[in-house]
């Protein structure tokens, strides 16, 4: 069989979910800290919260509009990439991605408008209700698009008959063993991508002039909010490795580069996992470490690559991106709590930090960003070959479009949202040296 | 009729296996004219921008910005429920599509992110969002004339047929552009009024074009379709259709000819013929599909779920449509009309 087509349509179908996962997970968390900023500035009156709300929800706009016009590329893939997996998983998918469309459409048509366009016509009081709504949509879709993730890597509640799922249990199905883990890290990572976002504009502002009011206001809430959600990242991720290690073994192995079963299991902090040899080159481990986070047989046996010959994932992609990830939140957790620690005497002020630290601090903009993506990556790389987790392989599903048409439309894709990207990246650093001007709908819906 | 149609299935008409594909259909034929028709206009619009003076292209911009937010669910809302309701046709249909598909996904990717950015941008850069509208519109208008194309051939892939359906792509740019212009006729006065007039006229023929061509396609292409037309009963059905167009047309091209003049009390005509001419092109197709999904392959009751998931989808559906109809009752209550300028 030729690889070639599998394999663009895995990129294609990644680079989709990733480009969604990225502007879903900012969205989430700029909408749940745009309403804190509203309630802090209905409780103290200060006009630093109020600014600080006009700032950022520009960039929660930007988001959203992002993530809006992303979710339709990567529901038309999962049709015509994969068109065999509805048809084996519909009865599942079908309720779940329509509870998600009819989440987001409810929270757009119904409360975006008043809170985007709608200040100055509706009380204060009805406008930070439409924020609670739309952060309230905004977490629902979310856990719509998670419960369908987590079912096809962790599936319960239903069982194949005849080549096709038939539910037996609901509440099984949605509350699947790796929703609560997979839910908490993806809440933890958009808070973490916001916070960063917006520590870094605050310290790319800080470098060139004296902070306002409403600046010191979001610097401080990000600070607060990357710290806790950095620490919380750790027991999490240590709760998600468990899951991993007991429904997905062959990933948990990939993912620890743990090759030969039954061996004495150890942590690989770098390496390269060459397939071939089947083995780690150059590698450091910390021996005896990590043993939970491997899947085990019946006798209590570790559960190496060796297991799953033949249906392997890729285990370079999967080992470095789980790397990625874990570094990355280490790195964030080093930076916010010695920013933590450098501003505690001041009041979380980031205008006295020295020019060095302000800008480590610009560097790690998008370090919660990219640890979505890393994620989303790893969670797909670790699933392979599998489109439902050890039933229904991506191969038997997927499409006839040939390799040209597949190839063209990848490139069309990658371009749209690398330039997308630029443009948010842009807006960005153009915002963060003058301003955000308001925006206003000419004759705007009646909201 | 109905009673029929359960009967040859061997069910009673009120078993909810029976009816609620019957009522999904139905809804996802009304999201499909809506779309056609709203999110048309919309599209029609922002193919014309190059056309229009530089200085024009941000007021048309600004005309459409009412009703975008309600525009771009429509295929989301769309999708989301042939998705939910006929998953096990979704997958047959869509992977029959996938080029058009992807053409229209990156399409509407750019229109909705193009729009909101624009408003967004500084002055200096709003320009190439407009560029970027322009050609979201025209990706997706052309996917969704190949979408058209391949249903109309039956999903046959022998090379004429790809070529029909890039045909079908040119001619829906040219629908969607008379439906556009036609919708700016009654929206402005003056001289973008004069240009959108010209415009109409260059693209009604392409429709035309396209209309006869996708009719004559799906009666040649698909034996079934055929003979549901040729019998004496669709006979006449079909020539009381093929009449009325003509009238539409005809008419349309008349009023059209006539702007700006005395006619202005009636600027709206040739958006609601069009109107009418989309909406009787769709009931058309859906009758000479209907009970297919995919023709003599797969029926509506092939490609539901199991019922416990319908149930869920209907109850879905139940708390999504009164929102959906009082959210776009009150977006579109001003979609005829001239534009009010004082604002």
């Amino acid at each position: 069989m030729d690889i070639v087509p599998l394999l663009l349509a895995r990129i294609q179908f990644t680079a989709s979910l990733s480009f969604l996962a990225l502007f879903m997970a900012l969205a989430l968390a700029l909408s749940w800290l745009l309403l804190f900023f509203k309630l802090r500035a209905h409780r103290t009156g200060l006009p630093g919260w109020t600014a600080a709300y006009r700032f950022w929800v520009r960039f929660f706009a930007l988001s959203f509009v992002l993530s809006l016009a992303a979710a339709l590329p990567v529901l038309i893939q999962l049709g015509s990439l994969w068109p065999g997996l509805m048809d084996k998983i519909g009865n599942v998918a079908g309720p779940l991605i329509g509870f998600g469309v009819l989440s987001v459409f409810i929270l757009k048509s119904c409360f975006l408008g008043v809170m985007l366009f709608g200040q100055r016509r509706v009380s204060a009081r009805v406008h930070t209700l439409a924020v609670f709504m739309v952060a309230m949509g905004q977490a629902a879709t979310l856990f719509w698009v998670l419960a369908l993730q987590s079912w096809v890597q962790t599936p319960a509640g239903a069982t194949l008959i005849d080549a096709r799922y038939q539910v037996y249990d609901w509440h099984a199905v949605i509350f699947n063993p790796s929703l609560a883990w997979n839910l908490g890290l993806m809440a933890l990572w958009s808070a973490l991508a916001a916070a960063f976002l917006i520590l870094g504009v605050t310290a790319l502002q800080a470098l060139r002039r004296r902070l306002d009011d409403g600046e010191r206001c979001a610097f401080k809430t990000a600070l607060v909010v990357a710290v806790a959600a950095a620490l919380l990242q750790m027991p999490v991720l240590d709760g998600a490795g468990r899951v991993m290690a007991e429904h997905q073994p062959a990933k948990a192995a990939a993912a620890a580069g743990y090759w030969h079963s039954g061996t004495a299991p150890g942590w690989v902090l770098f390496g390269w996992p060459d397939a071939k040899a089947q083995a780690n080159r150059a590698a450091l481990a910390l021996p005896g470490v990590g043993g939970e986070w491997l899947g085990r047989d019946p006798q209590g046996v570790y559960q190496g690559l060796d297991k799953f010959s033949g249906m392997q994932p890729p285990v370079p992609l999967t080992f470095w991106a789980l790397r990625v990830v874990l570094l990355l939140g280490a790195a964030m957790l080093l930076v916010s709590c010695l920013t933590l620690a450098l501003t505690a005497r001041r009041g979380l002020d980031p205008s006295l930090l020295p020019p060095w630290w302000l800008r480590v601090i610009v560097a790690t903009l998008y370090a919660g960003g990219l640890a979505v993506l890393a994620g989303g990556v790893f969670s797909l790389a670790g699933m392979q070959p599998y489109a439902v987790n050890a039933t229904i392989t991506q191969s038997e599903v997927l499409g006839t479009a040939s390799t040209a048409v597949l190839g063209a439309s990848l490139a069309g894709y990658l371009i749209l949202y690398a330039t997308l990207v630029a443009a948010f990246n842009g807006m960005l650093f153009h915002a963060a040296r003058y301003g955000v001007v308001p925006v206003r709908k000419p004759g705007g819906s009646p909201q | 009729m109905i009673e029929m149609l359960a009967a040859s299935l061997g069910v009673n008409a009120n078993d909810p296996t029976f009816w609620m594909p019957l009522v999904f259909m139905g809804l996802l034929v009304l999201l499909i004219a809506a779309g056609i028709v709203l999110d048309g206009f919309d599209l029609g619009v922002g193919m014309l921008l190059p056309l229009a003076p530089a200085d024009e292209r941000g007021r048309m911009m600004t005309l459409l910005s009412p009703w975008r937010d309600a525009n771009e669910f429509w295929p989301l809302l769309g999708i989301g429920l042939f998705a939910s309701a006929f998953p096990l046709a979704w997958g047959v249909v869509f992977g029959k599509l996938y080029g058009p598909l992807a053409l229209m996904a990156l399409g509407l990717v750019l229109r909705s992110v193009s729009f909101e950015f624009r408003i967004r941008a500084r002055a200096e850069l709003k320009p190439r969002w407009v560029l970027g509208f322009w050609l979201g519109s025209v990706a997706t208008a052309f996917g969704q004339g190949m979408i058209l194309g391949r249903i109309a051939t039956g999903y046959q892939t022998a090379a004429g047929y790809g070529w029909f359906a890039v045909l079908m792509g040119l001619c829906a740019v040219a629908a969607y552009v008379l439906l556009g212009a036609a919708w700016l006729v009654m929206r402005v006065d003056g001289e973008l009024q004069r240009r959108a007039a010209r415009w109409a006229r260059h693209s009604i023929r392409w429709t035309a074009v396209g209309m006869v061509a996708v009719s004559v396609m799906l009666g040649l292409a698909n034996a079934g379709i055929f003979y549901k037309w040729s019998n004496p009963g669709g006979l006449v059905v079909a020539v009381l259709v093929w009449v009325l167009m003509l009238l539409c047309f005809s008419s349309a091209e008349l009023r059209l000819a006539r702007v700006p003049g005395r006619g202005e009390q009636h600027s709206w005509l040739p958006f609601v013929l069009c109107v009418v001419l989309y909406l009787l092109m769709l009931a058309g197709l859906a009758y000479s599909l209907f009970p297919y999904l995919i023709l003599d392959d797969m029926t509506l009751w092939d490609g539901t779920a199991s019922i416990a998931s319908m149930r869920l989808v209907l109850a879905g559906a139940v708390i999504g449509v009164p929102v959906v109809l009082i959210f776009n009752l009150l977006a579109y209550r001003s979609v005829f009309g001239k534009e009010r300028r004082a604002a």
